[in-house]
């Protein structure tokens, strides 16, 4: 397997120019295995564009490079009292690229939200940028928001301008436990449309039930105070952002409108990971299964595609609206047209 | 005496009626601008739809006769986004101002592209709800156009800017063809793009957006209103530098300048700022209501390091609205200063407004032109507006060189030459100071995804060559007093 590694912007370029066949783009590899099959693509890693360009707290923004790991980004945040507010970990190209988490509450920070502008490289080496590394520009179209979700099939990000926030003065954790589906449910709901939500809010079913977690974050009072008005016990943290597949079962990953999250609980069987934003994982007993539920998906306004499980199956997903396809499949032409990332 | 409509009028009325088809020269007077008025040019015709499906066979009647087409909302854009050539129909979408759906559950409405901004807040408030993002020209600007130009507004420090409130769009194609793009439970699938996002700022050369799905937000339980008068704009800025720095996250951060807070107070905005002020600092804090008053602390306590001359605040909704009706009336206040008022809209990184300000005042006194500052503190989205004379050309060239050097100091410091009135057909010859003509050829090739005729709304937003005379006519106007070529040509 060829795996080449640029150190700089300028070295993607002229490796890009070069012209290599097909490229898999990659930064830490930790989600290879949520992705369709590369065959035999060359491996092109930009973990070795791994630098904070530039971190200004007073600005509340930064710029990194694809390559940088999260953990590494926060731990320069922390002492100025900074962070990135949303879930995923991995790489930042990849944690932007590959969208797993979003928001984790109704509304919250994303990295959709958070993604100022770039610097990006086509796949024939042609560097350009759009946005802007303050925190608010109109000037241009905003191409940039396409890395989200692109999972490097459009291009490369070489650089990030990122929005930062200031990092709350206390968080607190709290969980719900054996609750049915319907209270579940409910409570989710109810929780996800208070006027301040909780910064992190999941529901997560298996054999044993279902359970509500979250995070309220803020000042301490405000903290406190809501755990005692809302009679939620506090907990431990809550880590589990993706669910892994049972042997020979798949995992589906969506998007649901909360109010239809009862009905089609009801409706599908399986270990269910729901957050605040309505994004959902499923894990599903087996492909006939995944299938079923990707049939009755629709039925409940929910939207999903398949990323763990057989390679061939990854990718697929509910019928998109033909006029978003098109869309889509004129984007990646115009941006790739000889279909070099895959 | 009888005038002969051309077939295409023909076709057009038999698709909506007579009484929905303009064509007549006076009556498309109303249609010649925006307000940016320095650009101004009478549309073929406009057309007044009031479904989707009307727009959608108006727009293919148009795509198959290769007219050009532009839609519009109420006309407020400031960058002459909607203003359109002598050969082009404009869609105008005022009739479609249907509220289409509420979900209190899943806080989102789904509305017809012509509901006014300040509208849908109403149809919701009884719920305890409201829609965030909120532009000075709220009480008349729709969702749409609110849309195509990702609009910002006063609070949109805390609450983000129109995409962050878009989470999906019905978009008739410029071809006629239907694109869902996004939907209430999200802008996108797992298996697909950003496409509500990469609409949102395309400013009306995507599509027209018929149905727009956007987030509703929860009424907070506490708001504080606050204003500190400076002795100089360098404190009140200190002071938004110290109250981001403690991390504390206003809804609204607002600063006026003097000659702003004078042309304020002497409108049928006055809101009782102090004269004297070099500065006013506009402070909202919105929350829980503990949360609200330790804020609202630390918020006092910064103001008065800073030198504050006094501290006002709100006790109720009619003092709050006092409060902030000089500054919505800002623009209104200064319209009355001279015949024509030209809206800058350049960011700098917030750190660098003192240093922006300076220099912003030392380019108007070198072009002597009458200049006010009204700005998104918060955001350090500047509006350094001059009031000018459209009808004196010397004065209109000293308007556009001061303006020209005023946004390429915003981005010499690292900033934008727009924060939230768009490019338009007014920085057109701007926007190279930002990109290269690689980086807006690769722009274009995703604009041509959408639009590959280039009928819908050309010449604005991105230099094109192909763009008709009559709307390249401001750009080559800066070009000639600037005696610069065009920027991206
Ligand atoms: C006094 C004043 C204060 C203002 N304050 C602010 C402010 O605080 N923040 C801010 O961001 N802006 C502000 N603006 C600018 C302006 O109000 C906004 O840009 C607003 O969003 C324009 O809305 P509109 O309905 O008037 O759109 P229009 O001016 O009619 O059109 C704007 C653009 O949108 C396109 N468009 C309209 N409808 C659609 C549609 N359905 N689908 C696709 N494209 C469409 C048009 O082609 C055009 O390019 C202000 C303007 C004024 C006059």
């Amino acid at each position: 397997m060829t795996e080449l590694a640029p150190r700089t912007p300028a070295e993607l370029t002229e490796l890009l120019r070069a012209r290599p066949g097909r490229v898999r783009l990659v930064g830490g590899g930790s989600r290879q295995d949520r992705l369709p099959p590369r065959g035999a693509a060359v491996v092109v890693s930009l973990r070795g564009l791994d630098g904070i360009e530039r971190l200004e707290p007073g600005d509340q923004t930064c710029t990194v490079g694809p390559g940088l790991p999260r953990a590494e980004l926060d731990a320069a945040l922390h002492p100025v009292g900074l962070e990135l507010p949303c879930g995923g970990d991995g790489t930042l190209g990849g944690l932007f690229a590959h969208d797993p988490v979003g928001a984790m509450t109704a509304g919250g920070s994303s990295p959709r939200s958070l993604l100022l502008g770039l610097d990006g490289v086509l796949a024939d080496g042609t560097p350009w940028k759009s946005g802007a590394r303050v925190v608010k520009s109109v000037a241009g179209f905003d191409v940039h928001k396409l890395l989200v979700g692109s999972n490097g099939r459009l291009f490369a990000a070489v650089r990030l301008h990122l929005r930062l926030r200031p990092r709350p003065r206390a968080e607190a954790w709290f969980r719900l436990d054996g609750l049915d589906v319907g209270a579940a449910a409910e409570r989710f709901l109810a929780l996800r449309s208070l006027a301040v939500p909780p910064r992190e809010l999941h529901l997560d079913r298996d054999a044993r039930g279902c359970a509500i977690v979250g995070r309220f974050t803020g000042r301490a009072t405000f903290v406190c105070e809501r755990l005692r008005a809302l009679a939620l016990p506090e907990a431990r943290p809550f880590a589990q952002l993706h669910l892994e597949p049972t042997p020979g079962g798949e995992v589906l990953a969506g998007i649901v409108l909360a109010s239809q999250v009862a009905a089609l609980l009801a409706a599908v069987p399986g270990r269910f990971l729901l957050r605040g934003d309505g994004r959902f994982e499923l894990a599903t007993a087996d492909a006939d299964a995944t299938d079923a539920a990707l049939l009755q998906l629709p039925r409940f306004g929910a939207e999903a595609c398949i990323v763990r499980g057989a390679p061939a199956r990854r990718g697929h997903g509910t019928p998109l609206d033909a006029g978003a396809r098109r869309l889509l499949e004129g984007l990646r032409q115009a941006l790739d047209p000889d279909g070099v990332f895959v | 005496m009888l005038r002969r409509v051309p077939p295409l009028e023909r076709d057009l009325v038999r698709l909506l009626g007579a009484p929905r088809v303009l064509s007549q020269p006076d009556a498309l007077l109303a249609w010649e601008c925006d307000g940016f008025t320095v650009h101004r040019s009478r549309p073929r015709a406009v057309v007044l739809p009031e479904t989707t499906a009307e727009v959608q066979a108006v727009v293919r009647l148009l795509h198959a006769a290769r007219v050009p087409f532009v839609p519009r909302g109420a006309g407020t854009c400031l960058s002459g986004g909607p203003t359109a050539g002598g050969e082009t129909v404009v869609l105008d979408l005022a009739r479609m101002r249907r509220v289409l759906q509420i979900s209190t559950a899943d806080l989102f409405a789904v509305v017809q592209p012509g509901v006014v901004n300040l509208d849908l807040t109403a149809a919701v408030r009884h719920l305890g709800l409201h829609y965030a993002p909120d532009p000075s020209s709220q009480s008349v600007c729709t969702i749409g156009g609110n849309l195509a130009e990702n609009s910002g507004g006063p609070h949109c420090f805390k609450y983000g800017m129109t995409t962050d409130h878009v989470l999906g769009a019905l978009v008739v194609l410029p071809d006629g063809e239907l694109a869902r793009l996004g939907g209430p439970a999200g802008t996108r699938p797992p298996h697909g793009l950003d496409l509500p996002g990469l609409f949102c700022g395309s400013e009306g050369t995507f599509g027209i957006a018929t149905e727009i799905t956007v987030r509703l937000c929860r009424d907070p339980q506490s708001v504080r209103t606050l204003l500190f008068p400076f002795a100089a704009m360098r404190d009140a800025c200190r002071t938004v530098s110290d109250i981001v720095g403690a991390g504390v996250v206003p809804a609204a951060l607002e600063i006026l300048d003097q000659a702003t807070i004078r042309a304020v107070e002497a409108s049928v905005y006055r809101a009782g700022y102090p004269l004297e002020a070099k500065a006013v600092l506009l402070v909202e804090l919105d929350g829980p209501t503990e949360v609200t008053a330790e804020e609202a602390a630390e918020v006092r306590a910064f103001a008065q390091q800073n030198g504050a001359l006094r501290i006002e605040e709100a006790t109720d909704a009619a003092e709050r609205a006092r409060l902030w009706k000089g500054r919505k009336g800002a623009f209104g206040a200064m319209g009355r200063l001279a015949t024509d008022l030209y809206v800058l809209d350049g960011v700098v990184p917030r750190t660098r407004l003192e240093e922006a300000l300076e220099r912003i005042t030392a380019i108007g006194a070198r072009h002597g032109v009458v200049l006010n500052n009204v700005f998104h503190a918060g955001d350090g989205n500047l509006h350094p507006n001059i009031s000018f004379d459209g009808r004196d050309p010397d004065a209109t060239a000293r308007t556009i060189a001061a303006g020209h050097e005023i946004l390429r100091v915003c981005v010499e410091l690292g900033g934008s030459i727009t924060g939230e009135h768009g490019v338009g057909s007014e920085k057109l010859d701007h926007i190279g100071m930002m990109f290269t003509a690689t980086d807006l050829a690769v722009m274009a090739r995703v604009r041509a995804v959408f639009d590959r005729d280039g009928l819908c709304n050309p010449g604005k937003a991105l230099p094109q060559r192909a763009a008709c005379a009559e709307v390249a006519k401001w750009p080559q106007m800066v070009a000639r007093v600037l005696g610069e070529p065009e920027a991206g040509r």
